[in-house]
Parts: C-alpha cells; sequence; structure tokens
C-alpha cells in the first residue's frame, strides 16, 4: 500500500487481506476537462436509473416512464449525444424499469431487449421484480413477449453472456441465476432456468451484480463479498473469494485488465460505502484484494464502469458533499488507479449519480449517467479531453 | 324560505386542473350571519434528554414546541364553522425535536416540525335539514383526514408516539363529507397522499382526491368511543406519486369520565400498515391513561409499533433521503416503549393564561425484524431513554381534539382533551 496523491482525499485504513486503503490527500480537481452537452429531463416518477448504451442507441430505464429508447448517434431518428431524440417508449409490466440490455445474438438478431424490474425490497433481506423481455424488431413499436420470475426474490443487474446465449443475473436475496436466452423467448421464462446459486448461503446473500469474464462468473454481494463463480453444466459452482469485505456492503462491479473494480454501499455498521475495491485475478481467477480506493464526502458508490478500451475507469457516487462522478486512468498500473478528475453532481439535494455508463461515439468518449432525484434525468458529459 | 346563492369558499387553479370546493347554502332559514368567535394560543418550551441518539451519544435540546394560533368562527347559528390552527414549528424548532423511534416526513428520531398551515378548514354542518334525525356535515380545507385516533398533540403525554403516521393521517388537503346518526358517525373523505416535505410546503394539488378514508365512530355511552377506519393512501413518501401505496387500519376504544372528584382517561388502539401491496407489513399496539385530579394529572403510555428504516442522509442521522430513489428500505425495527409523566397546573388567578409543568420519562426498547439496519450498532444499544421538562402556556380556545370536525366534532363526540386547567 502507499501514499499517493487521488484527487480528492482519501481515508486510511488498515484492510485484512493482500490489499489496503489508501491512506492519502490531496487537491480535489472538479469538473476539469468534463463538459456536460445534453441533459434528458425525466419525470421524477422516480426518475432516471441506469442507461444502456450500444451502437449509437440509449436504452434509458426511467422507472414507471418505462424504457425509453433514445437516438444519441445511430442516426434513424437524426438524434446525438448533444441532442438525443426519442425513438420510442415501453412501459414493462409493473414498471419500475431499473436496468436493461439490449441483446445481439450470435446469429446476428438484435430482437431482445431484457428489462430488470426492481420491486420493493428490503435490503440484506427480501426483493421483488421481475425481468421482463421486450421484442424490439421494430424499435419503433416495443412490444413486451415474456418474463420471469422468481418466487421470493427480486432482479437486479444482469449481463448477457451473448455468445453463449445466457444471461446471468443478480437476483439480491435469491444469488445469481443463469438463463438460456437462445432462440425465440414468449411467455413464462421460468422453464429457461439453468442454475441458480446463493453464493453466501441463505441469510448471507444479497447480490448486486455479476459478470462473466474468462470462463468465471464475478459477482459482488451486498452482504458477502466478491466472489467468483463458474457455470459447469446445470450448476453454478463457487470457487473463489467470499466473505472478504466485512467491513462494508458491496455495490456494482467492472473487470478488466485482470482486474476487477467493485463499488461499496451505505453504511456498514458506521462505516461507509465511499470504497472501490480493487480485486487481482490470479492465475486461477480467484480475486485477491489489491488495493482499495477511499474517497470522503459520500456515503456510496453506486457503479462502476470501465471503458471498453480498458484505460478509464469511472465510479458514481451518491448521497452527500461530494456526490457524483470520478474518472480515474488505468494505464500504466491497473492494480492502482490513478485519479484523473471528479464531476461534482450535488444540486439535487448532494443525491449525486446512480449509475453512469461509457459510450464511444464519432471517435468521442461521453459518458451517460443517471441524475438522482429531486432534479432527475440522464446527463450525457464528453470525456474526450480527460482520455488516459 | 327564499334559496341563497351558492357560497364558493375555496378554490385553486393550477396548470389547467382546477380544485373548487363548493358548500352550497341553497336552502339556509334566516339566521345571523355571525354568531361567535373564539382564539387561543400556545406554546410550549421543552427541555428534552435523549440517551442514546443515533451515534451512540447523548443529547439534551431546548424546543419551543406547539405555537399555536388557534381561531374559530361559527356563522348562521353555527351551521357554518371556519377554523384554523397556525403551527410556528417550522420557526421555532426547523431541526425538529427528539422522539426516540419517531419518524415521519424524512425524519428519524426526531419529531418533524409541523406545517405553518396545521388546520384551514370550513365546514358546512346540517345547512339543509335531513328528516329521520340524520345530521350531516361538509368539511373542505386542510387538515386531517378521518382516519384512526385523535392527534398526539391532543392527548396526554408531551412526547408524540412512533405511530404518529400509522394512526393519524394529517396535513391534507381534505373534503369530508359525515353523517350522524344517533350514537353512529360515519366519515368518508377524498384527499391527496402526499406527506408534505417541509414545513413551509402546501399539498399537492393535483394529487387531490387520490387516496380516501372511511371512519366510523360509535358512542354506546356518553364516556365511550369506539373507532373503526380504513384509508388507500397514494405514494405518501413520494411526493410526485411514485411512490408504493399504503392500505391502513386503525381500531380503537377511548374512554373518559369522571371518578370521585377527578377524571380518568382511556386509549388503547391497533394499527396496521401495509404498503406495496402488503411487501411491507408494520403493525402498531398502543394504550394510554391519564387520572386528573383539581391542578393535577398523571399519565402513562404503552406502545409497541415497528416502523421502517431508511439509508440517513450523509452528516444527519435524524434525516433520511428524499425523495426515494426507489421502494426499498434497509430494514424494519420494532419499538416498545413506556412513557409515564406528571403535570400541575400553574394558572395564575391574575393572569389570562393557563400554565402547566409537565415531567415524562420514557424508556424503549428496539429490535430489528428485518434487513440490514443494526440498532445496537447505530445507537450503540438497544435500550434507550428520554426526559423532558416542560412548561406549557395556553390562552384563550382550549385545544381541540384534532382531526375531528363536522358531526365527528359536534352532537357529543367532542370530549375534553384530559388536562388539570379544565378542572
Amino acid at each position: 500500500m502507499r501514499a499517493r496523491w487521488v484527487g480528492v482525499g482519501a481515508l486510511g485504513a488498515a484492510l485484512a487481506g493482500c490489499g489496503g486503503e489508501r491512506a492519502a490527500t490531496g487537491p480535489v480537481t472538479t469538473g476539469a476537462g468534463v463538459r456536460l452537452v445534453a441533459t434528458v429531463g425525466v419525470p421524477a416518477n422516480y426518475g432516471q436509473h441506469d442507461q444502456f448504451f450500444r451502437a449509437g442507441l440509449a436504452f434509458l430505464c426511467s422507472w414507471n416512464t418505462g424504457l425509453q429508447v433514445y437516438d444519441v448517434g445511430d442516426g434513424r431518428a437524426g438524434g446525438s449525444p448533444q441532442n438525443p431524440k426519442l425513438v420510442s417508449r415501453i412501459v414493462t409490466a409493473g414498471g419500475q424499469v431499473h436496468n436493461a440490455w439490449w441483446y445481439w445474438a450470435p446469429d446476428g438478431q438484435k430482437r431482445y431487449v431484457f428489462v430488470g424490474q426492481e420491486g420493493p425490497g428490503v435490503i440484506g433481506s427480501s426483493s421483488s421484480g421481475d425481468i421482463h423481455v421486450v421484442d424490439v424488431a421494430d424499435l419503433t413499436a416495443p412490444v413486451e413477449v415474456a418474463s420471469y420470475h422468481l418466487a421470493g426474490a427480486g432482479a437486479h443487474y444482469f449481463w448477457v453472456d451473448e455468445p453463449h446465449q445466457i444471461l446471468y443475473a443478480a437476483y439480491y436475496n435469491g444469488g445469481v441465476v443463469a438463463l438460456d436466452v437462445s432462440g425465440t423467448l414468449s411467455g413464462d421464462l421460468s422453464g429457461r432456468e439453468i442454475a441458480r446459486v446463493q453464493p453466501g448461503g441463505a441469510g448471507n446473500t444479497y447480490v448486486w451484480g455479476v459478470i462473466p469474464f474468462n470462463g468465471s462468473l464475478y459477482v459482488s454481494d451486498m452482504l458477502s463479498g466478491f466472489w467468483q463463480l463458474a457455470l459447469a453444466g446445470d450448476t453454478l459452482r463457487v470457487l473463489g473469494g467470499g466473505n472478504n469485505v466485512p467491513e462494508r456492503y458491496g455495490s456494482g462491479l467492472a473487470i478488466a485488465n485482470g482486474f476487477a473494480y467493485s463499488g461499496t454501499w451505505g453504511s456498514r455498521a458506521g462505516v461507509l460505502g465511499n470504497a472501490v475495491k480493487i480485486w487481482q485475478l490470479g492465475p486461477s481467477g480467484a480475486p485477491v484484494l489489491h488495493d482499495s480506493v477511499v474517497t470522503p464526502g459520500f456515503t456510496t458508490v453506486s457503479d462502476v464502469k470501465v471503458s471498453d478500451d480498458g484505460r478509464m475507469l469511472m465510479f458514481s457516487a451518491e448521497f452527500g458533499p461530494a456526490a457524483g462522478l470520478y474518472f480515474y486512468s488505468l494505464v500504466g498500473d491497473p492494480g492502482h488507479p490513478a485519479f484523473i478528475a471528479h464531476y461534482p453532481v450535488t444540486a439535487n439535494s448532494e443525491n449525486g449519480v446512480h449509475t453512469a455508463e461509457f459510450a464511444e461515439i464519432g471517435g468521442r468518449r461521453y459518458v451517460f449517467a443517471a441524475e438522482d432525484p429531486p432534479i432527475p434525468g440522464m446527463m450525457i458529459l464528453d470525456v474526450t479531453s480527460i482520455r488516459p | 324560505m327564499t334559496p341563497g346563492p351558492p357560497d364558493v369558499l375555496c378554490g385553486r387553479v393550477r396548470r389547467g386542473h382546477v380544485v373548487v370546493v363548493v358548500v352550497a347554502a341553497l336552502a339556509l332559514p334566516p339566521a345571523p350571519l355571525a354568531a361567535q368567535a373564539m382564539f387561543g394560543a400556545q406554546i410550549t418550551p421543552v427541555l428534552t434528554r435523549a440517551d442514546p441518539v443515533p451515534g451512540g451519544s447523548s443529547l439534551t435540546e431546548l424546543r419551543f414546541t406547539a405555537p399555536f394560533l388557534m381561531g374559530t368562527a361559527d356563522f348562521l347559528g353555527g351551521r357554518l364553522r371556519l377554523h384554523a390552527t397556525l403551527d410556528g414549528e417550522g420557526w421555532t424548532m426547523p431541526g425538529g425535536q427528539l422522539a426516540t423511534g419517531g419518524f415521519g416526513e424524512g425524519w428519524e428520531d426526531r419529531r418533524h416540525p409541523h406545517t405553518w398551515a396545521h388546520e384551514l378548514l370550513v365546514t358546512a354542518i346540517d345547512l339543509t335539514p335531513v328528516p329521520g334525525g340524520v345530521h350531516w356535515s361538509l368539511t373542505a380545507g386542510k387538515g386531517f383526514a378521518p382516519y384512526g385516533t385523535d392527534d398526539p398533540m391532543s392527548r396526554p403525554a408531551l412526547g408524540y408516539p412512533v405511530n404518529h403516521h400509522w394512526s393519524q393521517i394529517l396535513e391534507r388537503a381534505v373534503a369530508i363529507l359525515g353523517l350522524r346518526y344517533g350514537p353512529v358517525t360515519l366519515e368518508g373523505a377524498i384527499f391527496n397522499g402526499d406527506e408534505p416535505e417541509r414545513w413551509d410546503q402546501w399539498p399537492n394539488w393535483r394529487r387531490f382526491a387520490d387516496s380516501w378514508s372511511l371512519r366510523a365512530l360509535i358512542q354506546p355511552s356518553a364516556a365511550v368511543e369506539l373507532q373503526a377506519s380504513y384509508a388507500q393512501v397514494r405514494s405518501p413518501d413520494n411526493r410526485p406519486g411514485a411512490g408504493p401505496g399504503h392500505d391502513k387500519v386503525s381500531v380503537s376504544a377511548r374512554m373518559e369520565h369522571a371518578l370521585g372528584s377527578g377524571r380518568i382517561y382511556g386509549l388503547a388502539e391497533w394499527a396496521y400498515n401495509s404498503e406495496a401491496n402488503g411487501f411491507f407489513k408494520y403493525y402498531s399496539g398502543l394504550a394510554e391513561a391519564q387520572w386528573s385530579r383539581a391542578a393535577h394529572r398523571a399519565y402513562v403510555r404503552f406502545e409497541r409499533t415497528d416502523r421502517p428504516e431508511e439509508e440517513r442522509v450523509f452528516g444527519n442521522p435524524f434525516r433520511w433521503n428524499l425523495p426515494h430513489l426507489e421502494n426499498s428500505t434497509i430494514g424494519m425495527t420494532r419499538w416498545s416503549i413506556a412513557t409515564a409523566g406528571y403535570g400541575r397546573g400553574l394558572t395564575p388567578a391574575h393572569l389570562p393564561v393557563h400554565m402547566e409543568v409537565i415531567a415524562e420519562v420514557e424508556y424503549a426498547r428496539v429490535t430489528s425484524l428485518t434487513g440490514l439496519f443494526d440498532p445496537t450498532s447505530f445507537y450503540g444499544r438497544s435500550d434507550l431513554w428520554m426526559a423532558s421538562a416542560a412548561l406549557r402556556i395556553a390562552a384563550g380556545e382550549p385545544m381541540h381534539r384534532m382531526g375531528r370536525y363536522g358531526v365527528a366534532a359536534d352532537g357529543g363526540h367532542v370530549m375534553m382533551m384530559p388536562s388539570p386547567e379544565r378542572e
């Protein structure tokens, strides 16, 4: 562990394991090189929760306003990052549209968007909400055609292993679910379930997100830490990790360059979720804590993303005077990210940003970010000039 | 008899939506225009020590609570009543009042300051007589929906119970129809579901009538009142309307009568609050009693109430984030609280004011029912104490049973608030 300038001061604290939390203080760099180019207002119903970007289209997950498809560079509606154009909107059953994934099948079909519904829940104990399948064969007229329901649990973030046509879903207290999404999807998808597991066991599982990588499935669990799983036939097996973030609750994750980056959430016995954990994925893929970046002034790291080129790390921060977006360089030493910039978002009662997504459009790098209520919307930021 | 013109008493226009409440005085018998008006004022400085508060330390605070200006004016021989209660807590205690276990409107372990226009209503009672002994009333304005028990402000204890937001529906734009026949009173109301987020906020007028409630009152004897209520409240915790609805049930029995040279009062209530179609279920049971004689009164209250736990605001463990981002909580806790207090009237003979010194102590135990929230970690321990000393100063119109309007307030349902000043 070494002390470094990280843009905003960091807390120092020892951690169990091989990694540690950086003890560092330094100058505050706010928003330098980050330019807001557009904002898509979303009704406060609750507002904007997440966004999925692919090929010039942005899929806005706007809670009870539904799934909104915007042209931000695709060209079909004349949209651009500076002037997004609404293509269509659908409110899936029950609303509460939380996240989405536009699925490109190996056969070239781009017919389905998977939509996560986040219903009511008691964090750490119970949850609700289904996965809805929307047919976007005609992007101007999306239609819900199928859904998956898991009794006693609710969907959170998911990731589609497109070459293998498997959707891996975080299901909070339900653990992790693997679904076969090959072929035509319709009606009840419960028969498509391949496997399911609660990595921390009953009472110690509340899975936030999953990402398949190099044959493993990495899982960030709010209660039981960071896990390595693998799908073997019809079984999800635990390979490594787990119970390795005892001082904080886990949140979102990203993977690149042989490292995984996981966020933390809320307050656990008074310790705030203001850390990004950096995991080295060893030869077996097992996660080993390598470093942590702790930033004072907010409560939650709600989303973590790495740019497609693997050179830039971004996380969104909520609830506090230092809420907003943080950018780090992964060039040179991805195990010890170097601070680039902080873009504060505090006009919304210091609620900050809930989620964020990188997008490469026309040779420039943008960030699509969900600004929290009470002034919800999707911000589009040009971060090209701070690209490492 | 010559029908009079319609009397438009309250109107509101906003973005093309029109909410007009009309009290039609179509067949008014001759009566004096204004018959009676009463005014009152009250304030209660309270010194409170809570041990522990969120974070594990103790805290002592002085707050000037319930600074009221009250006024009631009767017209048309009492058939038309204007009533206002203006509350200055937004100025005197903008940071709320220590209230172990209390919650609501974005506050936890503190009671929120009430909105400045606490009650602002007009009531028509029996404007046109109905045969068969049926009395009716129509009330409109800002105030309480007919649901549950009396507001804690008009009950014996100084501190609020945890179940305030389970057992009352307050600070709404409301229209209430009341019917009374003999010992039975029925009330039905429509109102806006949203709770205020700040003391200076008006109801969201665009949401008027998205929620409703029904209440039945039965008075089998002069001393006893039985109550049952049901309400459907849309998205109270999210002002724009995105939050889950609440289904609420309340039943209670209340008694008050003379006992020797003194008076006794008792209330037992049970309340149930179901949110998001039953995903969240909160229960509350409460019993309280008071004995009063001359200038003395002593009271006790026992309560067991479930409450939601929310992620607290950065740097302020007494507040949670508003508006919500989604429909999750971080847990549910159960509060078991015993409260005891004593009041001594000190009304000076030469002053037109009533005064009372009050001492109160409260012991609470909190347990986690579900979720991440760990009360022992949050408070440092699971048993909590609170002690208060107060001086209540009042003049003019006495405190009424808040939330009772029209036929629910008249015709035998008004029972004097327990207070030694009234002996």
